[in-house]
Parts: structure tokens; C-alpha cells; sequence
């Protein structure tokens, strides 16, 4: 333990009191901490779902001990690598009450975390090409209304109205016909989200501790007594693996198999550019795939499908951006004259059927927070306060007991997209 | 960065004439672990790719899904 202080409260009055206290008044967000030689839970992993995770033990659950040990640095995974959209437009069940008591956290998010995370509820608009998609749009739609998720099916008329920007008169190889909106989903700052969640758990004593690095679980008597790492032997009661793309390489860790193969996903941003699109376009079309929204600062954000191989490079391949960069032109061709920013690579840890996993693993006091596939982001409320739940009582939440690991064994998958279990084609 | 195979039957050839077919599974491997299951080396992965845009010849790979080498390239079968 550490002298860590509250933190400052942000509000209208701190800032007030900070332009009276003059320079000084602000504390460090997180930062600081000692690596203990003991805790009652280490959680391996300092992106979202693991400080979501240790911000839930120590907020709801009392646990005083908490460890979160990050490799590198706070805010440099996955949780600011994705292209923060958050939706729960899910077709079975397991999946969208789960991703709907995610995003009605990301709903309150800011004000729980006293740090704004500037979501926006602009909306996620899947848009169809054929009848077919039309009504597969509409059969997903239909099973999250009966769930009293929000959902509304566009025909074409009424998707000019909601995103006048797509001309559906332009020449298209595949014809924009309609599409199904989500006017509840939107997008969130990613880094404010992991800042906010490392403030919030720093605030409620949870020690982060970065460039440390877990390299082997210690065991004896068949249950783990701690993590080995390169700052030597951390003891713990209870682990929490969180490693997003890496879970497959803490199967290997440990000596085991995983329902899981880590796969790359590309994303690229242009050049910022005034208000052009003000809501999120899902667009499948023939084999590819392509999602593009306008971040706050202007820049139009894209991705698509993954690379389609194993690998945990963190690079793309150049087909796969072409291909998302075709896509976002034919949808919006007023982006064809754009310059790419940036473009990057996040590795994603693909289950078998495209669903999460939250289980124990290996061992009884060792529990698995991922395969989370592509759409990690996303849950991050929803598993940090599930996966708390689950440690601390030693009982998985009804909302999370399907993402078990025998679920593929006793034939229960979760295969959203009905794809079999090839995790490229999830 | 791995940017090209090289087919034993047409030499080195792009990516993107090539497609990834599945993980070949542990030697000793059950059915079910054969589908569901993987080891996930961080040093070595082995693999049923296809030649598809060129000869069409079914291929095992051996690569290094870290560094993103090819370690080796042989025809399945």
C-alpha cells in the first residue's frame, strides 16, 4: 500500500478551487504505486477490462488488495487501438442482454467514473445490399425489440432521412437498399475510457503497476500462489487474466490449449475534415466489410474484416486496407480525396464461435477474462463489473455464466454469425 | 513482415494469392480438440494454406506468428 491521496474531484467547483489554489492543485490521474509482495487479487492486464475489472472489486466488493500489473503502459493496447463504437445490436439472447447492460453502463459511464468519456449516442446503422440482408437485418432487429432493446428497420427512404449524406443514387457494384439502426449505440474516447477507469480504480486503492510484466503462474497443491514476473514473485489469493490479443499466448504460458486464435484487425484514420457524417455505417457487401465513422476531431475512422491468418505482428496486410478503403469510398464517395492519417493493427483473440469466455481457468483461483474477439471495447462496463462479480463471489453472474469454457465441449456455442468454428470468419 | 509465399510448384508469389485455411491441430489431438482447441505457440504455428489464385495446391506452412516469418513451406499431402 501507498500514500495515493483521493484524487481530485472533477466538477465546476475544483475548478474553481484550482484557479484560486493556483498550480499544484491537480493530482496525477493514477501513478505512483508500490508493487507489493501480496494481494488478495492481481489482475494481469491494465486495459479496459482489466481496470474495469479492479475498479469493481474495489468499489463494489470490498477487496482491499488489488494489483493491476500492465506490461507496458496504461492506455497502449487494445483499449487505444480500437475504433470505439459501442452498440448491442445482437441476434441470440446471451449475447445482447449482456451487451445491454453494457452499453446502459456506457450510458452513466462519465458520471460513475467522474471523468467524461464523451460518448455519443450518434447511432450504428448496419446497411443491407439485398433482400436477403434485409430481412436477416430485420429478423436480428425483431429479436432485440423482444428483448426491449432499441432497434428500427430503414427502408430506403428512410435512411436518406436519418444519414442524408449516402446519395443511394450513386452507382454502387451492390445497391444500398436500407439498413437497421441502433439510435442507442454510438461511439466513446477509448483513451478517456481507460484513463478514466485507472483514475477511478487508483482512487478506490487499487495499486497499477506499469512495465511489469507477468511471465508464469507459481502453483503448488494444484492452486496458484502467484504470478511470476520481471519484477520478481507477486503473491495472490486469486488471478485475473485480462491480455486481450494475448490470450492465446497465456494459453501457451501455461502449457494449455484455448478455444482461441489471436488474428489481426486493421483500422486507419484520414486527415480531419469538417462535419460529414454524424452517425456510425456498418456496410457488409460481397465478401468484405467496411465500418467508417467521424471522430470528434474530424478524421474519418475505418476498418473492416480481419487479416484472415494467426499472427500477433500488429501489421496489416495491404489487401485488407485497400479493401476497407474501397468500401469506404463506394459508400461515402465524398472521401475518395482524403489523405490516411494514420493506419495501425490490433491483435484480437478470436474464440471458436465469436462470443467471450469468463471462466475459471487452469486452476480454481484463476479466472479468464477474454476472447474477446473484435468487439472487446464495447463490454468493457459490462465485464468489468460481471468479472468482479465472479472473482469476488466465486459464483459467474447469470449475465455471464454461457461465456463458459465447456461451452464448446457440451455443444451450448454461442455462434452469433453461424459461421462454424473457423475463428478468421468470425 | 510477411508480404509473399513461396509456392514449392510457382516460387515466391503475393499473399494474396494465397488463402489460410485452418491451424493444424497437436499431434495426439482428440476430434473435438482438433476443431476447437489450439496451443497458440507464440513462436510457431503450422498450417493448411491453399494456392488458390495460382496452382491450387493445398500447402503446409510452418511460420512464427511473432516475428511474422515463414519458417518453411511444404506441399500438404
Amino acid at each position: 500500500m501507498h500514500a495515493r491521496g483521493a484524487g481530485n474531484r472533477y466538477s465546476a467547483w475544483s475548478l474553481l478551487r484550482a484557479r484560486v489554489a493556483g498550480s499544484g492543485y491537480w493530482q496525477r490521474m493514477w501513478g505512483g504505486a508500490k508493487l507489493e509482495p501480496a494481494y488478495d487479487v492481481v489482475v494481469v492486464g491494465g486495459g479496459g477490462h482489466g481496470l474495469a475489472t479492479a475498479y469493481h472489486l474495489a468499489r463494489d466488493h470490498g477487496i482491499r488488495h488489488i494489483a493491476v500489473l500492465e506490461k507496458r503502459s496504461i492506455g497502449l493496447g487494445n483499449v487505444g487501438r480500437n475504433t470505439t463504437i459501442v452498440r448491442s445490436n445482437y441476434l441470440l439472447p446471451q449475447n445482447h442482454y449482456f451487451y445491454e447492460d453494457s452499453l446502459r453502463r456506457w450510458e452513466t459511464l462519465s458520471r460513475d467514473l467522474n471523468f467524461n468519456v464523451m460518448f455519443s449516442q450518434r447511432g450504428v446503422v448496419d446497411l443491407a445490399t439485398s433482400d436477403d440482408e434485409m430481412g436477416t437485418l430485420a429478423r436480428r432487429g425483431n429479436a432485440m425489440r423482444l428483448a426491449g432493446i432499441d432497434a428500427e428497420l430503414l427502408d430506403a427512404k428512410a435512411l436518406e432521412r436519418f444519414v442524408p449524406r449516402i446519395d443511394l443514387n450513386v452507382p454502387r457494384r451492390f445497391p444500398i437498399i436500407g439498413g437497421l439502426v441502433q439510435r442507442r449505440g454510438g461511439c466513446v474516447r477509448h483513451d478517456a475510457v481507460a484513463w478514466g477507469y485507472a483514475r477511478a480504480a487508483a482512487a478506490h486503492g487499487v495499486d497499477i503497476i506499469e512495465d511489469c510484466e507477468v511471465t508464469g503462474v507459481r502453483s503448488a497443491g494444484g492452486v496458484a500462489t502467484g504470478v511470476e514476473t520481471n519484477r520478481g514473485f507477486v503473491k495472490a489469493d486469486r488471478i485475473v487474466f485480462a491480455v486481450a490479443g494475448h490470450t492465446g499466448a497465456v494459453g501457451d504460458m501455461l502449457g494449455t490449449t484455448l478455444p482461441v486464435e489471436t488474428h489481426i484487425l486493421q483500422a486507419a484514420v484520414t486527415e480531419p475534415i469538417k462535419p460529414l457524417l454524424d452517425t456510425i455505417l456498418i456496410y457488409f457487401y460481397a465478401h468484405a466489410e467496411t465500418y467508417i465513422l467521424q471522430s470528434d476531431r474530424g478524421g474519418m475512422v475505418m476498418g473492416g474484416a480481419l487479416d484472415g491468418f494467426p499472427s500477433y505482428t500488429r501489421e496489416g496486410r495491404w489487401s485488407r486496407l485497400e479493401e476497407v478503403v474501397q468500401g469506404a469510398v463506394e459508400l461515402l464517395p465524398q472521401v475518395a480525396g482524403l489523405r490516411i492519417l494514420r493506419n495501425w493493427a490490433g491483435t484480437n483473440d478470436m474464440t471458436m464461435d465469436g462470443s467471450p469466455i469468463m471462466d475459471r481457468f487452469v486452476f480454481d483461483n484463476v479466472f479468464l477474462n477474454g476472447g474477446w474477439c473484435y468487439g472487446g471495447f464495447k463490454a468493457i462496463p459490462a465485464s468489468g463489473a460481471a468479472c468482479a462479480r465472479f472473482v469476488a463471489t466465486g459464483t459467474a453472474p447469470d449475465l455471464v455464466r454461457h461465456f463458459r469454457l465447456s461451452r464448446f465441449a457440451d455443444g451450448n456455442l454461442l455462434d452469433e454469425r453461424g459461421g462454424g468454428p473457423f475463428p478468421a470468419r468470425q | 513482415m510477411m508480404k509473399r509465399l513461396a509456392c514449392p510448384f510457382c516460387g515466391p508469389r503475393e499473399l494474396e494469392e494465397f488463402t489460410f485455411h485452418k491451424t493444424v491441430a497437436e499431434p495426439g489431438s482428440s476430434a473435438f480438440e482438433a476443431v476447437y482447441e489450439r496451443r497458440n505457440r507464440v513462436d510457431s504455428s503450422l498450417e493448411h494454406w491453399q494456392h488458390v489464385a495460382g496452382c491450387r495446391a493445398w500447402l503446409l506452412v510452418h511460420r512464427n506468428p511473432t516475428s511474422g516469418d515463414v519458417l518453411d513451406v511444404k506441399v500438404l499431402g
